[in-house]
């Protein structure tokens, strides 16, 4: 089944590039959402003649914590504010679409060079998931609101997990849920910070600190 | 044992959740401090037996952060009995993320396999984040979405590490630190070099080195005192332990070189870099902050340095630690006795609290470097080191840059004892458990400086001996 | 003499069927709308209606004006001479044929333009600049597939690259050739004139692309302008269908039929999104476009790494 492996590394590229190219966080989070969900089906079509318990458990974790969980807090983080779209972007969205697709260049390029030993389910694994992980580098980089740049971390760590997730079993399951747990109290964290930034700012919008901030959040 | 001692903190965390005094909590986390140390001490004598299968390990790299951990968690807890007599906020929250960082911490220095590492340190990152807002204004969830997000950024990119490590590690298959080093002719060079480079911007990162050191002054000038001595004391270093580890490999695998150049860039770049920033700065926290980037550079060079260099960044992290206690307690201190930490409105410590005067004197000296502390023997076998090796630019550079720092904290430092407070202040009393903690702290400092224990100096040899052996 | 008739056939089919799948696309949406709707045939019916009134020519129009509407036709023409229907094999096919492809939609294109612009009406200069800065990002698109398919064909003819044995390239290419498809499905919606780009049924001047650049066409002129359009849906459809529909059962009738078949659902895919679909903000279509060339560039660098 390696076609099925490839398409869903190529899938995961093109969400990533998507949303790099969108300006309302909510479609973002949406399709950020829709990504997880590729991830976490990943597992099963790995060893698609054997399918091992410890597949199906990363893959439902995945898909539970990256695909409803995670969006479901974000959407509660901006909930409160009028945090609809991404207003201005340090690179434009239509620049960033043509760096995006530089940077997929890149990252093939990058792993011409790069063996990976053993037999890897795909070899477009590498490619894509550093691509993924570039494409998150640079919505982190050249968003301003707080939203997107978790959104950029979250990208990127979904890069990151294909990349783990296909290549190799030398991670104890134990392991792999402690980063995902990990993973996901972090985006916890940021949203609760996010959230107490709305707070401070509907408290007292008129202080000397955001006009420094404001540009942020 | 190992077991227990991580445990231990993280159960406490569950249980200060529930709805107890805040003075309770306050004791509870003194009492486990205090076990912790304990646990720890008897370590000294003998090393606990590993558990689960080689994932929990205490070895001399280990048990160094863990006594730096366990001392610098049991001087905080007893300053936070005298800080929060005078703080109204709730604790629950912050004495949770204690508990949480303390077990999460012990974690760091007892694992040994690579992924486990990493999760620990992700989690140290992540419940270190809630301390630094504890007050909660706009600048403090300022710097703690900076640090929360530079740090997430680095801690990625050392995960990205692990895994290039896995695949390095193909033909071993597993990352558990004695076999990759058994394996080490095994593992792939490339791969492996591509990891090490993650790895040192991930942690890097995690430790605040030049480049990606901007979350630094935010974090160290908005946290409470307490929260910045664990963080420029335990939580930077614990980072440093996972360099160390993996210089463990490099140099079974040949590619200390390798591995030595980029320490030493970044290295030297974390020595220039604050020395620009810290003629400028007016906040004590901030500049401190500075110091302790500094700090972490000389690390990174005596890692990079070998052999002299790397005892002297071993036991630079222990004098590290113990600095960054009397210079964030006593900042801390005054933060709260004056209400901020700028050096505009703080006039005149050593007339009105004469002894908290004195520690930010010896504050000044622990954390530049000077005599009799012991911070002044570990930075001259690092600059040593480099002389050693012929490295005559960088030496004179870190000289330059220690007296830049050394300048520039003083200048603050002096600013603040000498001159007339502002308004007839109404002098808060010293605090006792304040003062303890730091003078604890100085002593052991100063007499480490003076006179260093046959214990310490044969723990330091066998960590360095565990990087270094052939 | 043998390939001027060959020429002449492949017209014939490209004249009387292209304006069907106009009607079926406008059927789709009227059911979608709880409407009955127009006949399949309307179109049709349109193009007579059109083709036997006068055309009225402004003052302020030059010749450029008179010409574009037969230009306009004429050129798509031709490029439909360059594509194989089906198992109608192309009768002019040579090596490098999509450069003249590419070129021939540009020159129509440029004529079409002109000819809004010789009206000197504010809208439809409007409707000219819109319609030459999109078609500037979909043309990068369109040439970045074309790019992608020869390289996965291993030829530069329109011919070789459609007729190539896509069963084989699908398992071997899948991702490729979905990228491919994809960004190839967003440049047919762009050029074509359809939702999300542009809406073919909207009335209001200021929103519009192409209806508002033939606002001045009338009788004739605007019949052969709205057999143009028609005529390019019909070949775009018909280079994108045999890549999605590899099928080659040898049976010229079941062949043809699939093709066929390919055709309905891709017109009946496009009414569905006319219907569920809203058009999108003129500055948001510039990125949708970009998307399509990352897509296709993304197909490139894939095909690129698979070699």
């Amino acid at each position: 089944m390696t076609s099925w492996v490839d398409v869903i590394c190529i899938v995961i590229v093109f969400l990533s590039l998507i949303i790099l190219s969108n300006h309302r966080v909510a479609a973002m989070i949406g399709v950020f959402a829709l990504q997880s969900f590729v991830l976490g089906l990943l597992p099963f079509f790995l060893h698609a003649s054997s399918i091992s318990s410890r597949d199906i458990m990363i893959g439902l974790v995945t898909m539970i914590l990256k695909a409803a969980l995670v969006p479901y807090i974000l959407f509660w983080a901006i909930r409160h504010v009028s945090m609809r779209s991404e207003i201005k972007p340090i690179i434009g969205f239509g620049a960033s679409i043509i760096f995006g697709a530089i940077v997929i260049a890149g990252a093939f390029w990058v792993s011409l060079s790069l063996k990976i030993p053993g037999q890897p389910a795909s070899d477009l694994v590498l490619p894509c998931s550093l691509s993924t992980v570039l494409l998150g580098f640079m919505i982190m980089v050249t968003r301003t609101r707080a939203v997107t740049q978790v959104l950029g971390y979250l990208i990127l760590e979904n890069g990151i997990f294909l990349f783990a997730i296909s290549l190799f079993d030398v991670m104890p399951v134990l392991i792999e849920m402690g980063i995902l747990l990990d993973i996901f109290v972090a985006v916890f964290i940021m949203a609760i910070v996010v959230n107490h930034i709305n707070e401070e700012f509907e408290k007292n919008t008129a202080s000397v600190v955001q006009s420094n901030m404001g540009e942020t959040f | 044992m190992l077991t227990i001692l991580i445990l231990m903190p993280f159960l406490c965390a569950l249980g200060v959740l529930l709805p107890v005094s805040k003075y309770f909590r306050l004791k509870l986390f003194g009492a486990v401090s205090l076990a912790h140390s304990l646990f720890v001490a008897s370590f000294w004598k003998e090393f606990p037996p590993s558990e689960y299968h080689g994932f929990l390990v205490l070895d001399s790299l280990g048990l160094i952060l863990l006594s730096i951990i366990s001392f610098l968690f049991l001087s905080v807890s007893i300053f936070m009995i005298g800080y929060f007599k005078h703080e109204l906020g709730r604790n629950r929250v912050f004495v949770t993320c204690l508990f949480l960082l303390l077990s999460m911490m012990t974690l760091v220095a007892v694992s040994y396999h690579f992924g486990l590492l990493w999760v620990a340190i992700e989690a140290t990152t992540l419940f270190s984040a809630p301390l630094i807002s504890f007050h909660r204004s706009q600048q403090s969830l300022q710097a703690t979405w900076r640090y929360l997000l530079i740090c997430s950024v680095g801690i990625a990119l050392a995960l990205m590490g692990t895994f290039f490590l896995a695949i390095a590690a193909h033909d071993v298959h597993t990352l558990l630190l004695p076999a990759l080093l058994k394996g080490a002719p095994l593992l792939s060079v490339n791969w492996l070099k591509l990891s090490i480079i993650f790895f040192i911007v991930g942690y890097g990162c995690k430790m605040g080195l030049a480049p990606t050191h901007s979350w630094k002054p935010e974090a160290y000038g908005q946290a409470p005192g307490m929260v910045a001595v664990l963080m420029a004391g335990a939580l930077t270093q614990c980072s440093f332990l996972a360099l160390l580890r993996i210089a463990q490999i490099c140099n079974k695998t040949g590619l200390t070189d390798f591995f030595s150049s980029i320490l030493i860039l970044s290295g030297v770049l974390s020595l220039i870099v604050p020395a620009m920033f810290i003629l400028g700065e007016r906040n004590i926290k901030r500049a401190f902050a500075y110091s302790s980037i500094e700090h972490m550079g000389l690390l990174v060079l005596g890692l990079g340095l070998g052999t002299v260099g790397l005892f002297g960044a071993l036991f630079h992290m222990i004098n590290n630690a113990l600095a960054k206690v009397v210079m964030f307690l006593t900042a801390g201190s005054l933060a709260q006795k004056y209400g901020s930490a700028s050096a505009d409105e703080i006039r005149g410590v050593i007339h009105i609290y004469p002894l908290t005067g004195v520690f930010l004197i010896a504050a000044l000296l622990a954390g530049t470097g000077m005599f009799p502390f012991a911070t002044f023997h570990s930075e001259l076998l690092i600059l040593n080191a480099a002389i050693i090796s012929k490295h005559y630019l960088m030496a004179a550079v870190g000289v330059v840059c220690l007296g830049l720092m050394f300048i520039g904290i003083g200048k603050i430092i002096l600013n603040v004892i000498h001159g007339q407070p502002k308004e007839p202040l109404l002098a808060k009393k010293e605090n006792i458990y304040m003062n303890v903690a730091i003078a604890m702290a100085g002593i052991l400092l100063i007499s480490i400086g003076l006179w260093m224990p046959s214990p310490l100096e044969k723990l330091l040899h066998n960590a360095a001996a565990l990087i270094v052996s052939v | 003499m043998n390939i001027i008739f060959l020429i002449l056939s492949h017209w014939l089919i490209v004249l009387t069927l292209s304006p069907l799948f106009l009607g079926i696309i406008s059927k789709v949406k009227a059911f979608f709308a709880g409407k009955k709707g127009p006949s399949f045939f309307q179109p049709y019916f349109d193009l007579q209606r059109l083709f036997q009134k006068n055309s009225v020519y402004s003052r302020t129009t030059t010749w450029i004006f008179c010409a574009a509407p037969i230009i306009n036709l004429a050129a798509v023409l031709v490029l439909s001479a360059l594509v194989p229907l089906g198992t109608f094999k192309a009768p002019v096919k040579f090596s490098g044929d999509i450069l003249l492809a590419a070129y021939i939609l540009g020159f129509a294109r440029f004529f079409m333009i002109s000819a809004a612009l010789d009206t000197g009406s504010s809208f439809e200069g409007m409707g000219a600049s819109r319609e030459a800065f999109f078609s500037c990002l979909s043309e990068l698109a369109l040439f970045m597939n074309f790019i992608t398919l020869s390289f996965v064909s291993h030829s530069i003819s329109l011919s070789a690259m459609i007729g190539a044995n896509f069963p084989l390239s699908w398992t071997l290419m899948g991702p490729v050739l979905l990228l491919v498809v994809g960004s190839f499905f967003i440049v047919i919606l762009t050029e074509n004139a359809r939702i999300p780009i542009d809406d073919p049924d909207t009335h209001l001047e200021l929103t519009m692309i192409h209806e508002v650049m033939i606002l001045d066409h009338s009788g004739v002129d605007l019949g052969y302008m709205l057999y143009a359009a028609a005529i390019k849906f019909f070949v775009f459809a018909s280079i994108m269908v045999p890549i999605i529909v590899p099928v080659q059962s040898g049976n010229t009738a079941w062949d043809m039929l699939i093709f066929l078949g390919g055709m309905l659902v891709l017109s009946v895919t496009v009414g569905i999104i006319e219907s569920t679909m809203a058009r999108l903000r003129l500055n948001r279509v510039n990125n949708l476009l970009l998307i399509a060339f990352a897509l296709a560039f993304f197909g490139f660098v894939v095909k690129m790494w698979r070699m």
